[in-house]
């Protein structure tokens, strides 16, 4: 229950953390990126150029064959003189402007040039799709599955360590036991372990779901356990004492009246796990047990990049395991920027996973 | 069935073994080698592709056992790999009588175990009797040696001679006499204790493993090697009449996977590579400075292909009619973009795959079978004339139906899923809503298998040179007649067809007569399209050139006899 | 004590048990086992098949099962691994040793990479050395180890200066000793590098967060007060204090490893513990899984143990009890 005063605070001091700010705006900039994917990507996230198997990222230009300079820039269209070392020529007598606000596709697009040529920023995997457009809708997914992942396993947290801590005597100790048990197995085989417990047709949409309920699960324990150990020692303080004294409920006392309490510990927990959650879709997905094409996310992109052949001829494949390094150097920055943001004294490590 | 088995393992983790083989079609220059005169001495380092699980062949499951026990044991007849013809290996020869139900094998007289002992027809025996036959015994070959439910009688005439009885004549049986023979001397205590299938694990001291085969176990560190020595006692010579094998040991490296083997060789520590399509890229360039050849020997044995269900009942009745429809199949196959399949997902380096038996197989291979070429305006005029139609860009059928379906895929398996997405597309473009789903190999097999709940499915399968041993496959009882396994009588007149070839197929002793039945069947297979087929893939092999007596071969990839294997 | 020793071993009774049943539902829960895979090779009749899930025992139910097996492991009989056909026991035995290595080689890469930074850092705060360092602690921390281990493989094929892969070489038997040796540190470097850079950042920023909190304490104000040198400050007061509450990390970091360790082994074909779990999950080779899982939680939980005890004997102020 913190006041706005308190959140201004919080913020200013965040600000003044330079770091934390920047990553921040990173996270926020991947975030808006992969929300505004429809609109930026030049391409369906499927749609297939069957002569255009990895393709290297194209060449932008503005002086054309005669030397003449535009003001407009342009591609050229490429065609494939190679296919078994996929080598691509252009053909330089026509050039194909970069046209802005295009339409395409039956909606408004940021960028485009005339068919048949294409505008690869980040260059095409196999199927001769375009990366950058799948990198965008890939972080929507890889972002998406992360935070809601650390979302419900934190509520999942929340509640049972609250519980736990609040009832104590026989539900602490079951509980506890269940969150030891299963922090005890090694998160990358339980995550593996329990991926083969779902293997029915599912559904894209089911699958997605499935990872954030599999990482919940494997997520909460650890949670759990810290608010146990607050909510033992909150729950001596007078306001609870208080609460119940006028007859609120217990799970009304635990959630409105213990839990927030915990909100800035929870808070920071919160951001230093989102890695976890990038690296656990990331590894499912590079073990191709995760998100399935046709639909993109970091981790199963990576997975091509297992192929020696396409590290050495095509390592644009391996921008999207940059473009998750990234992402968890700023959450892990951010968290950082936090904690000392809410207690500026506090320079203690929490154990980052 | 002996010789160089060079075995990939295509995934891993699917567990689906894909024997290579090729037939030498192209690059025709490259097929004679110049060898300098073969030479005794050294040793080759290969790879092989995870850890064998035991050094006992008959009840071995997995290539990364076979590869081992290949080189160790030996079958009374072997494949020519150049002809596939079947030709005398320990069996020096054989006759049958008229009625074909009668076979004589005669042995080598010079062929001795690898402890001293000699090879007697009383192996042969013991090792049909006691092990194939053995229920206890969980054995591949028995399946293959059942005649219509019955055994085949197997009995020990003289020392060398030995005598099978069939119940009936059955063409495919010196095919099947390429099973390994072992010790009885050795291995009758084991079996009488009821321990056989434990017997010759991993952790056996090498020298207790008895065998006839070119080579012995020497060493093996799990996860690491495996070190094969030369038999000293070898009874193969060369032409020269000099005791074989050449080499000294053979000594197989053991990695995880494909991509580990590919590094092996390009840090020199290997001799040999099966090459994946994708590695030709990373390895052409480097041909001359790495001191190695790359062979390209043609199409392999495995298929990959879309089936749909055709099991009543088990699916929504419409879509059923949709897959039992002979001209929506058709059409199906006419969107099948082999050629980009071909380019992008094997970089160049696969066959269109017409006739159920693939290329490799020589004998038996039909090439006259009908072709679908890629077309989706023929596709879709084939729908339209089969009484489909479209509302708004979608496909329906007859009665109003949104033709929509799902295709299964094993997601360990990065090709199919390549494959599958490409198909996909297509089929999109066809108006059809089509949602490709890559599923875990195990649940994929348990619904082929058993529930039977699934609408299309993309898969592959090791064809061999043997058209019978497919029976499981063809038969409309069979349990891997994917589209409606295990049928009580056939469904349709083309399965009842099918199953009266296989039938007549497995007791005409004329090979040409045989030849035709096989034919006929290839035909009706295109001809129906219940099993769509897409590529199947060149199998490449880059040696080092310092290896001699390395020749291109329909079955056997570069080494068609590994004794004959020697370092310059 | 040998008293709360004791008792620390006595709790982990419920708790490996749990551990047991967990992934023993979870093996019993996923659809097909290891026997599926032959189902789709034509040369495998299905009576066959039957035949060896009965040896295997695969065809009673669940519980039946699992308790056969809990009677094993109380004989310390593990059971056979279906793929490999050996003991269970003698296959983790064989690798848990690699895993050692590695885990060992890779602590000491970090801590001695950590320590150092972590305390200059500390000394340094807020200079361009305490930012490069801890910028290079957050990318240590963040970057996944199997894209790590895919750009170490690539510069290994790519300079030839690495092994690609493996423990040993070809030859390794033909060696002598000290070939022998330098052939397995050749092989170790660079999952040893990859693992150690991984583990470095979160020790570094501890390391610094610790002598930070030490370096304000009163007895450090009071060294300095009473005219002691500077390095002698730091390194016989400030640094020992500093260290103490990293020591119960080491029992964690042998642990952890085993599970971090998983896909970094596979990268780099390590024939460790961590590769021959993920195999066995994968190919539901059901008596490898919990065994070594059983074992990884016994390493896990003397993990902590040790940790704990280190910490007893480190600060005095701490009583097991």
């Amino acid at each position: 229950m913190a006041q706005k005063s308190n959140f201004r605070i919080i913020i200013n001091r965040l600000r003044q953390n330079k770091r934390a700010w920047f990553a921040m705006w990173i996270i926020v900039a991947l975030a808006f990126f992969a929300l505004l994917a429809d609109f930026i990507s030049p391409y369906h996230y499927d749609e297939q150029n069957r002569t255009k198997s990895y393709h290297p990222p194209t060449a932008i230009h503005f002086v054309d064959a005669e030397g003449r300079f535009h003001l407009r820039p342009f591609v050229y269209n490429y065609s494939l003189v190679d296919p078994v070392f996929k080598r691509y020529e252009p053909d330089t007598k026509k050039i194909y402007p970069i046209y802005f606000f295009v339409k395409g596709d039956g909606r408004l697009r940021l960028f485009g040039t005339d068919e048949p040529s294409r505008l690869f920023l980040l260059g095409s995997d196999l199927h001769g799709r375009d990366l950058f457009t799948r990198l965008l809708y890939g972080g929507r997914i890889s972002l998406s599955i992360s935070l809601l992942g650390v979302f419900v396993s934190f509520i999942l947290g929340l509640l049972m360590g609250g519980i736990a801590g609040y009832f104590g005597g026989k539900i602490d100790n079951i509980l506890m036991r269940l969150g030891e048990v299963i922090m005890a197995v090694p998160g990358i085989y339980l995550l593996l372990a329990l991926r083969a417990i779902f293997p029915v047709t599912l559904s894209s949409a089911q699958v997605y779901l499935l990872i954030i309920l599999i990482m919940s699960f494997i997520g909460w324990a650890g949670l759990a356990r810290v608010i146990r150990g607050m909510v033992l020692s909150i729950k001596e303080y007078d306001f609870v004492t208080a609460a119940k004294a006028i007859g609120s409920g217990h799970m009304r006392v635990i959630v409105r009246h213990i839990l927030p309490n915990t909100l800035s510990y929870t808070i920071i927990a919160m951001t230093l796990s989102v890695p976890g959650y990038i690296i656990g879709e990331a590894a499912l997905s590079f073990l191709s047990l995760g998100i399935q094409e046709p639909y993109p996310s970091w981790g199963n992109m990576l997975s091509a990049a297992q192929s020696i052949r396409v590290l050495t001829n095509a390592p644009w494949i391996l921008i999207p395991g940059i473009f998750i390094s990234i992402t968890i150097i700023c959450f892990n920055l951010l968290g950082d920027g936090l904690r000392d943001a809410f207690d500026p004294k506090a320079t203690g490590g929490v154990e980052i996973k | 069935m002996r010789g160089f088995k060079w075995v990939i393992t295509l995934l891993l983790l699917s567990g689906v073994l894909i024997g290579i083989s090729c037939t030498q079609k192209k690059d025709e220059k490259k097929t004679v080698v110049q060898d300098s005169e073969p030479k005794y001495g050294g040793s080759l380092v290969i790879d092989v592709i995870s850890d064998p699980k035991s050094f006992n062949p008959v009840i071995a499951k997995e290539t990364s056992t076979t590869a081992v026990t290949g080189y160790i044991f030996e079958g009374l007849t072997q494949m020519n790999p150049f002809t596939t013809e079947i030709e005398p290996h320990l069996a020096k020869s054989w006759e049958f009588s008229k009625d074909g139900k009668t076979w004589i094998f005669y042995l080598r007289d010079d062929v001795k175990w690898s402890d001293g002992k000699p090879f007697t027809a009383d192996d042969v025996v013991f090792t049909f009797n006691q092990l194939y036959y053995n229920k206890t015994i969980p054995a591949d070959a028995r399946d293959i040696l059942t005649i219509e439910g019955k055994e085949i009688k197997v009995e020990k005439v003289d020392n060398l001679t030995v005598r099978f009885i069939l119940p009936k004549p059955f063409a495919p049986l010196l095919f099947s006499m390429g099973f390994d023979i072992l010790p009885m001397h050795v291995l009758e205590p084991v079996v009488k204790a009821g321990k056989f299938n434990s017997h010759w694990g991993v952790n056996t001291p090498p020298e207790q493993i008895v065998g006839t085969g070119p080579f012995l176990l020497s060493e093996y560190v799990p996860s690491q090697r495996v070190i094969l020595k030369k038999n000293p006692d070898y009874w193969k010579k060369d032409k020269k009449i000099n005791r074989l094998p050449y080499l000294d040991s053979i000594v197989m490296l053991i990695v995880p996977d494909q991509n580990s083997s590919l590094l092996k060789f390009q840090a020199g520590e290997t001799d040999m590579l099966s090459m994946r399509r994708e590695d030709y890229v990373v390895l052409k360039p480097q041909e001359a400075k790495g001191n190695f050849t790359i062979y390209n020997a043609g199409p392999t044995l495995s298929t990959t292909f879309l089936i749909f269900n055709q099991n009543p009942k088990k699916i929504q009745e419409h879509k059923w009619k949709w897959f039992t429809n002979q001209r929506f199949r058709q059409a199906i196959a006419h969107a099948i973009d082999k050629e980009t399949m071909i380019n992008n997902v094997m970089f160049g380096f696969a066959f269109s795959q017409d006739a159920a038996m693939t290329p490799t197989a020589k004998f038996f291979h039909n090439p006259n079978v009908r072709k679908y070429e890629y077309s989706l305006e023929k596709a879709k005029k084939i729908l339209l004339e089969a009484g489909f139609n479209y509302k708004s860009g979608i496909l329906h059928d007859k009665d109003g139906n949104p033709v929509e379906f799902t295709i299964l895929t094993n997601a360990e398996n990065n090709e199919r899923v390549n494959i599958g997405n490409i198909i996909r597309a297509d089929l999109q473009k066809l108006g059809m809503k089509v949602n490709l789903q890559p599923i875990q190999f195990n649940t994929l097999v348990t619904r082929l298998d058993s529930t039977s709940d699934w609408e299309g499915v993309i898969i592959g399968l090791t064809g061999g040179i043997e058209p019978h041993n497919g029976k499981n496959v063809w038969y409309s009882s069979g349990q891997l007649h994917m589209w409606y396994p295990k049928q009580q009588k056939p469904a349709t007149a083309w399965e009842a067809e099918i199953d009266k070839l296989f039938d007549e197929g497995a007791s005409e002793l004329d090979s040409e007569k045989r030849k035709k039945l096989y034919l006929k069947w290839q035909e009706i297979v295109a001809e129906q399209a219940p099993v769509i087929y897409t590529v199947t893939p060149a199998a490449l092999y880059s040696v080092r050139n310092n290896v001699g007596g390395i020749k291109q071969t329909s079955l056997a990839g570069v080494i068609p006899y590994i004794e004959e294997i020697y370092k310059k | 004590m040998t008293n709360y020793i004791l008792r620390r071993l006595f709790h982990m009774i419920p708790l490996l048990l749990g551990v047991t049943v967990l992934s023993f539902a979870i093996m019993k829960l996923a659809p097909g086992d290891f026997l599926t895979q032959m189902a789709l090779n034509p040369q495998i009749a299905p009576e066959t098949i039957e035949l060896i899930r009965r040896q295997f025992g695969l065809d009673q139910p669940w519980y039946v099962q699992y308790w056969k097996w809990l009677i094993g492991i109380l004989q310390f009989d593990f059971g056979y691994s279906f793929t490999y056909r050996v003991p269970v026991s003698a296959l983790i035995l064989e690798r848990v040793g690699n895993t050692l290595i590695l885990s060992i080689g890779a602590a000491f890469i970090s801590w001695a990479a950590a320590l150092p930074l972590g305390v200059y850092s500390a000394l340094y705060q807020n200079t361009r050395f305490d930012r490069i360092a801890s910028f290079f602690s957050f990318t240590t921390i963040s970057v996944p180890s199997f894209f790590l281990s895919l750009l170490g493989i690539f510069i290994a094929a790519k300079t030839g200066w690495f092994p690609t892969g493996g423990a040993v070489s070809a030859n390794y038997s033909s060696l002598d000793m000290f070939g022998k040796l330098f052939d397995r540190l050749h092989h170790l470097i660079l999952p040893v590098l990859v693992l150690g850079f991984i583990g470095t950042g979160s020790l570094v920023r501890q390391m610094r967060s610790n002598f930070l909190e030490v370096m304000r304490q009163p007895y450090a104000t009071t060294a300095r007060a009473k005219g002691l040198p500077e390095h002698i400050v730091i390194w016989k007061h400030i640094f020992p204090n500093a260290v103490n509450p990293l020591i119960t990390l080491l029992g964690f970091e042998i642990a952890s490893l085993l599970s971090g360790a998983a896909l970094t082994e596979i990268v780099f074909s390590w024939p460790g513990l961590g590769r021959l779990i993920l195999e066995a999950v994968m190919s539901y080779d059901l008596y490898l899984v919990m065994g070594s899982l059983f074992m990884g939680t016994i390493l896990l939980i003397m993990g902590n143990l040790i940790s704990d005890i280190l910490l007893a004997f480190m600060d005095p102020r701490i009583k097991l009890g």
